[in-house]
């Protein structure tokens, strides 16, 4: 199986940094989109195997499909372009600006959020015959799961906020070493070997993924759970961002970027 | 199928009955390089029968293109090494007219008519001036594939509209096209052509079909033997084999090449001694070594991971070497000159003691326009030298450029160059994603149009816009082109708004290169250098930018300012009123 050595997939992560800050606005949308639906997909996957084993391992095991599927796709993610987009930046690549890497963010985060809604929506469709009868079990499951992870935290009051944010953290810390760790190999079963396991840890065990959360709320929201949007947006989602956030840049861009790439000569001088 | 086409051919040629054979012909079938980068080449000419030196013109035209068109640059494309020969042979064969009698009465002096037919990779090239005929040969018919430059004046009456040596200058018809295996062509001169059909081809080759000059013969014979009075000459060349469609670079050889092993510093590779690593990614690794026998420094260059599978890409890889030989420029980076066997892959080059455009860049945030200008005209003139060569840079950015300590900056990055020599061995394929770095990109190829110098040019243009202001002209929206609507879209962001202190004329002239449409640039990367050091009339009388466009914060405020008072005033004359 071929493998890269750490110092030439470092290189590639920057080289993917600086193409999506290159990225026209209607193609980022699109690939965002894609993806949001995606992963939304495998969000609702996974919990009907959840409900309909009663083993949660089950569907965290089966989630990363839809991950996978979405990486070898092309498709962009939140938690992603948080991880490589900064190395672009501080790597001075031309015209690599925290203001650019914002339009992007901003932009991946619109697309995502419209994609898993899209996906939220006819999920709900599906789970209660287009609103005329009450959920089925599954639809039951996802309008709960949103009430103990928003005001589970808020009840915890600062606590519940720390909590919430070191999830999020410890969720992108796991993604993206799942999405840089694909990088290495330069083989399809290579590149799903290596995502696997760290996205099938971060769904068993319930970690914030704010793509992942902007289709389990809108979906707990539209089938009757008991909490607002308000609290959707100030107790999960705008913390889960900021989390994964720090959570991409700073566990696992960053630490690659210092102690692959920057200590070796930059080019034949 | 064959790396290289393979034919077969016949020829012959037969004096009419009038005197000396003022017809000739010839063919090159060289082997192994040349073969693989000028092709295969086939010349008949065909002297006037009213001049007595014309056979001196018409062997002196074949036998100079033979020998002359394969000592062309290799990079050069078939069109361009032709004409030129062809060209020169012209220009001679006037000349000699011009010394002798025939000055007073051109139809006595050394004058043919010249076709050359070039085989190279896929395709076939033909370069036609005169009445001789190139026929495609059909089951039923001939297909007549190139013009007769021959001016009828009356059924008995024309007269030679075009040929060799007749004026100073000589317009050349130019045809490619691609071949297809088992065709077969005939060129003949108008002492055959004229008495001869498909049939009596098809019966000829039939007769001998092993034997192509046996049927060339025959064929002559036989058009003589129909009423030609005139010298009748038949080229005959029929396709055994051709190289894949997506056959590789032949030109490019790196059969038997081995794939280098992992390398460190310390290790010894082909007699060289690895010092340090310079450069790690994924599509090469990049070394600075010692040869062992000179003691002298040098740069090695090895495939990275990714392209080892990649056949395309490791031809590329070869090619810098290959381009950087044929490259004699102080701005170009040369290759390294060693003789020695190889048995691997790798690429060496000379070792650049300097820094990058880039770092420099760093370390001079805000440099004169001088010295701006002095490294652009190095950078220009290894530019000049690629293009007078028909070879495109596609991929100039900061780091693809050095400067040395000596302050002489050098193209080094070659792995991108297109050269029109090794890219018409087949069809356009259709267009693989542009090889170069977006930022400095010229909007055209985005778009998948074909590169051109003024592509070049672009760049240039970005990287001067770069070193002066530290920003991109166009932002990173120039990046993000996709479709010729977008390109509308693009707004230049005059040069004075990064830096007040540079003259006007400058953002006239880097606007211009940097167009987004190739023809509104400069027509050469010297003629920009040229506008840098001495801007046109053109340029000096663009006036001082509107306060609008230079400042428009002070030019609001100033409105605001004077609205507010105005509508102050209105109020005040109301209050006054009432």
């Amino acid at each position: 199986m071929a493998y890269l050595a750490p110092t030439e997939f470092v290189t590639k992560m920057i080289d993917a940094g600086e193409s999506k800050l290159l990225m026209s606005t209607r193609d980022t949308l699109i690939r965002s989109y894609m993806g949001g639906a995606i992963l939304a997909l495998a969000a609702a996957f996974a919990v009907t195997v959840t409900v309909n084993t009663g083993n949660p391992l089950a569907g965290a095991i089966l989630f990363p499909v839809g991950f996978i599927l979405l990486y070898l796709l092309g498709f962009d993610l939140l938690t992603g372009v948080f991880t490589i987009v900064p190395l672009a930046v501080i790597d001075k690549r031309a015209g690599a600006t925290w203001r650019a890497a914002l339009r992007n963010w901003a932009l991946v985060f619109t697309g995502n959020f419209g994609g898993a809604l899209t996906v939220a929506i006819f999920m709900s469709i599906i789970f209660t015959f287009g609103f005329a009868e009450a959920p089925n079990a599954v639809g039951q499951k996802l309008g709960h799961i949103g009430e103990g992870r928003t005001l589970g935290y808020q009840s915890h009051g600062a606590a519940g906020m720390l909590t919430l944010f070191v999830r999020a953290v410890m969720c992108n810390w796991m993604v993206s070493t799942g999405v840089v760790a694909a990088m290495m190999s330069t083989s399809v079963t290579g590149k799903t070997t290596a995502m696997w396991m760290p996205i099938a840890l971060f769904f068993y065990m319930g970690f914030e993924h704010s793509i992942v959360n902007m289709f389990l709320f809108p979906t707990g929201l539209m089938l009757g759970g008991n909490f607002t949007l308000l609290d959707y947006f100030i107790w999960n989602e705008l913390p889960t961002v900021a989390g994964n956030l720090v959570g991409g840049m700073l566990f696992v861009g960053l630490p690659l970027y210092y102690t692959h790439y920057r200590r070796t000569a930059k080019r034949k001088a | 199928m064959q790396p290289l086409p393979q034919i077969t051919l016949g020829q012959h040629s037969r004096a009419g009955p009038g005197g000396p054979n003022q017809d000739c012909h010839g063919a090159m079938l060289p082997a192994g390089h040349a073969l693989a980068g000028k092709g295969i080449a086939m010349a008949l000419a065909d002297g006037i029968s009213s001049s007595r030196v014309s056979q001196d013109a018409s062997q002196t035209a074949v036998a100079s293109f033979l020998s002359d068109y394969y000592a062309t640059s290799e990079a050069w494309a078939v069109r361009r090494s032709a004409q030129c020969v062809i060209s020169a042979t012209n220009a001679w064969l006037h000349h000699q007219s011009q010394r002798s009698d025939a000055r007073f009465d051109r139809d006595r002096g050394h004058v043919c008519t010249f076709s050359a037919l070039i085989l190279k990779g896929r395709m076939l090239h033909l370069l036609h001036v005169g009445d001789a005929r190139l026929y495609r040969l059909h089951p039923q018919a001939l297909e007549q594939l190139s013009n007769d430059h021959r001016v009828v004046l009356s059924p008995t009456e024309s007269y030679l509209g075009r040929a060799l040596g007749a004026a100073a200058q000589v317009e050349i018809d130019y045809h490619q096209w691609e071949a297809t295996t088992g065709e077969v062509y005939l060129l003949a001169s108008d002492g055959a052509y004229s008495h001869l059909d498909a049939p009596a081809v098809h019966a000829a080759l039939s007769s001998t079909p092993d034997d192509l000059n046996g049927a060339a013969a025959a064929l002559t014979a036989l058009a003589q033997h129909r009423g030609s009075l005139d010298d009748a000459t038949v080229v005959l060349l029929r396709i055994d084999a051709l190289p894949a469609a997506d056959a590789r670079h032949p030109q490019l050889d790196r059969a038997g090449l081995a794939l280098p092993p992992p390398l460190a510093p310390g290790q010894t590779f082909e007699g060289f001694t690895l010092v340090r690593e310079l450069q790690h990614s994924a599509r090469s690794q990049v070394f600075l070594a010692r040869d062992d026998s000179s003691g002298s420094q040098v740069v090695i260059k090895v495939p990275g991971t990714e392209l080892r599978e990649d056949g395309a890409a490791l031809d590329r890889f070869v090619l810098e070497e290959w381009v950087a030989r044929r490259v004699d420029n102080p701005h170009v980076l040369k290759a390294w000159p060693c003789e020695r066997p190889r048995q691997h892959l790798f690429v060496a080059m000379d070792y650049v003691q300097g820094q990058t455009l880039a770092q420099w860049m760093v370390d001079h945030p805000r440099p004169s326009l001088d010295t701006v200008r002095t490294l652009l005209t190095q950078l220009a003139r290894g530019l000049q030298a690629l293009h007078g060569r028909e070879m495109l840079h596609r991929d100039l950015r900061p780091e693809n450029l050095m400067i040395d300590r000596d302050e002489t900056a050098k193209l080094i990055d070659l792995a991108s160059v297109w050269v029109a020599g090794l890219s018409e061995n087949a069809p356009r394929q259709p267009a693989e994603a542009p090889p170069g770095t977006l930022q400095y990109m010229a909007p055209e190829l985005l778009l998948g149009q074909d590169g051109s110098a003024q592509s070049d040019l672009f760049s240039l243009a970005v990287l001067c816009y770069q070193m002066l202001s530290g920003q991109l002209p166009y932002g990173l929206a120039c990046a993000r082109v996709r479709s010729p609507r977008d390109m509308h879209t693009l707004r230049y962001v005059p040069l004075r708004h990064h830096r007040a202190d540079l003259p006007p004329w400058l953002d006239a002239v880097l606007k211009k290169a940097l167009s987004t449409e190739p023809a509104r640039r400069q027509e050469a990367v010297s003629e920009f250098v040229h506008d840098l050091h001495a801007p046109g009339a053109p340029f000096h009388s663009m006036r001082s930018p509107p306060l609008v466009e230079r400042n428009p914060v002070r030019f609001w405020q100033a409105t605001t300012l004077l609205l507010t008072l105005l509508l102050l005033g209105m109020v005040g004359v109301q209050i006054l009123r009432s």
